[in-house]
């Protein structure tokens, strides 16, 4: 690249000669082209893979939402909008068990979201303490991170099994008629909530725990100084202080918890009792992988986006205002 | 002398003050530790069915006097596809993360340093990226590799995964943050763009480029649903896929399905103790654009 240099030199030199200006336009509009066409190169394979997997699988989603499908996935008959009216339930059937699988969604983002939260509060609190291990316990509150979902599942399978009997104590407590938490139509959404809060311990810690060193050490100091007991300097300094990262995170683990699919299929399976556990995205995953029904599958995927474009679209909001902010 | 001693308070007060402390520093130490004992309660209790021996009614704790840590090798022997397994792991999650590593540095490069037309759409297009859920692409692209015959081969595992909007944006950033002067500086020295991008920027973003590697390779080493998706028989399985049919498979054998689980895991353990800093800052990062 000793071009841009040579044409900067030429530009000066132009100017003395004073060569016509068309010909000044046409080395730059070479130059233009020959750095679009090094771009490109340099592009391309990113821009390959992501348009052959991403790009076009998304809107061959949507082209086949509006379609009835073979086994293989070929296109066979046009439907309309009817596989969206079904799963909104707009069609006049009365059949409202997709609608019902999306509220089920949200149960279950309203049991994870806030106890994640408090859960990740409790334990930065605790790691901001100043003592010299903090490291050490740090790395252990953390340590869910690297714990995939599907590990994680195979383990409260068996903290939920019957034959651990790690989790009658709750059922005993409970008087409920089951061997298993899992089995249980009021407890099983739970039991997996909670799963997943443990799982998502790790990064909900880190993010609110970055969230509390950015804030600045002096207005702890000027409020110690003013008699602030450690209770006041919690609520009223860190709590606000805090609260844009809790939304954020809030927001973050909304959308990861109307994705979760892994602890659905490994600690419930299709056999979840009373349809308790008919997330969406395992309505999607049944429609999809069990009946093969892939235009049906490809509109509720298509619906799924929609609701995680509108959080999305809140979260990025959310963030314009936390960099005014600060 | 005596007088000076008795009017100085710091000289009374520290032997007291220094037991309190003593005192505060050991409650604080016993709740950190009550906290990480909860918070690692399930890692234990896997810990504990594994060295229980072939019990069919395991108890939450051990007997300390006769730990059998026999399960973490005859796992290997009553699953000998496990070995298999955490090489398919390994192959995929080692391809995928050099992948993107290249991919995402060379149009991360284009974005950064190159002037040319268009520059803001092909940005949006790498941004757009990470506003599609895998949901919505999901069965296209399962149809399509079934179509390629890709089901049970590397290929099908690897190459969905060789590009990621997250990478560009990552490496975008840390090479705009590198000065322009050392590239014109470069240049005037007669050095080549791509010769730049690889004995300049990539070894001044080492930092940017291990957390995307760490990222990357923890998040294919975790995979679940797509191995499930494309993997029919059992020596194509990766890992999560491996201990989750291992855990269905008729003969439950508690401590093997525990060992296997916790041998499944240290790999992204040690990522983490080894790269925390990497891990911490890829996943803050990801989440805040993904």
């Amino acid at each position: 690249m000793r071009k841009p240099v040579l044409l900067k030199d030429s530009v000066l030199s132009d100017k003395r000669v004073g060569l016509p200006i068309a010909a000044k336009r046409a080395v730059s509009q070479h130059q233009q082209r020959k750095a679009f066409g090094l771009a490109l190169l340099y592009l391309s394979p990113a821009l390959l893979f992501l348009i052959a997997f991403t790009y076009i699988p998304f809107l061959r989603s949507i082209w086949l939402s509006f379609f009835i499908t073979n086994p293989q996935g070929d296109t066979v008959r046009f439907n309309g909008i009817n596989y969206y009216t079904r799963i909104l339930n707009l069609d006049g059937s009365g059949r409202s068990e997709y609608l019902q699988s999306m509220l089920t969604t949200v149960y279950f983002s309203l049991l994870v979201v806030p106890l994640g939260i408090v859960f990740a509060l409790a334990l930065a609190l605790l790691a901001t303490l100043n003592v010299k291990a903090i490291l050490f316990f740090r790395t252990i509150f953390t340590s869910s991170i690297a714990i995939s979902v599907a590990s994680a599942s195979v383990i409260w399978a068996l903290i939920y099994s019957p034959t651990t009997r790690a989790t009658q104590w709750i059922i005993d407590l409970l008087h409920l008629n089951t061997h298993s938490l899992l089995q249980h139509s009021s407890t099983a959404l739970f039991a997996v909530a909670f799963m997943t809060t443990w799982t998502s311990l790790g990064f909900n810690f880190i993010v609110t725990l970055a969230g509390i060193q950015a804030i600045p050490k002096d207005i702890y100091e000027s409020a110690r100084i003013d008699g602030a007991s450690s209770w006041q300097s919690f609520r009223f300094i860190t709590l606000p202080l805090l609260t844009p990262t809790l939304l954020f995170l809030m927001l973050i683990s909304t959308i990861q918890s109307f994705q979760a699919f892994t602890q659905f299929n490994v600690l419930i399976g299709n056999e979840g009792p009373d349809s308790a556990t008919d997330v969406f995205v395992f309505a999607i995953f049944t429609a999809f992988w069990k009946d093969n029904r892939y235009g049906f599958a490809s509109a509720m995927s298509v619906v799924l986006f929609l609701i995680l474009l509108a959080l999305t679209s809140i979260q990025y909001r959310l963030l314009d205002q936390r960099v005014h902010y600060q | 002398m005596s007088l000076a001693e008795s009017h100085n308070p710091q000289e009374i007060g520290r032997p007291i003050l220094n037991l309190g402390a003593l005192i505060r520093t050991g409650l604080l130490y016993a709740a950190l530790s009550i906290v990480a004992l909860l918070v690692l309660l399930p890692l234990l209790f896997a810990l504990s069915l594994s060295v229980q021996g072939p019990t069919l009614s395991p108890t939450l704790l051990p007997d300390f006097s006769k730990l059998d840590w026999s399960s973490f090798q005859d796992v290997f022997r009553e699953e000998p596809n496990l070995t298999r397994w955490i090489v398919n792991s390994f192959v995929v999650s080692l391809a995928v993360t050099l992948g993107q590593l290249i991919t995402s540095a060379l149009a991360a490069y284009a974005l950064a340093n190159i002037d040319f037309p268009g520059k803001s759409f092909f940005f949006f297009v790498f941004l757009g990226s990470l506003m599609i859920p895998w949901e919505s692409t999901i069965i296209p692209n399962y149809l399509t590799i079934t179509r390629l015959g890709w089901k049970d081969s590397y290929q099908g595992l690897i190459i969905p995964f060789m590009a990621s909007g997250f990478g560009v944006f990552l490496l975008r950033q840390h090479f705009k943050a590198i000065p322009r002067d050392l590239y014109e500086a470069a240049v005037i020295d007669g050095c080549s763009s791509t010769r730049y991008l690889w004995s300049i920027l990539v070894p001044l973003s080492r930092p940017a480029l291990a957390t995307l590697a760490v990222y990357t390779f923890l998040n294919t080493w975790n995979q679940y649903y797509w191995p499930l998706l494309i993997v029919d028989s059992p020596e194509w399985r990766t890992t999560q896929i491996g201990i989750t049919a291992f855990r269905s498979s008729e003969v439950t054998i508690y401590n093997l399905q525990m060992a296997s689980t916790i041998i499944v895991m240290l790999p992204t353990l040690i990522l983490l103790v080894l790269g925390q800093r990497h891990l911490v800052s890829g996943l803050t990062a990801g989440a805040l654009k993904g």
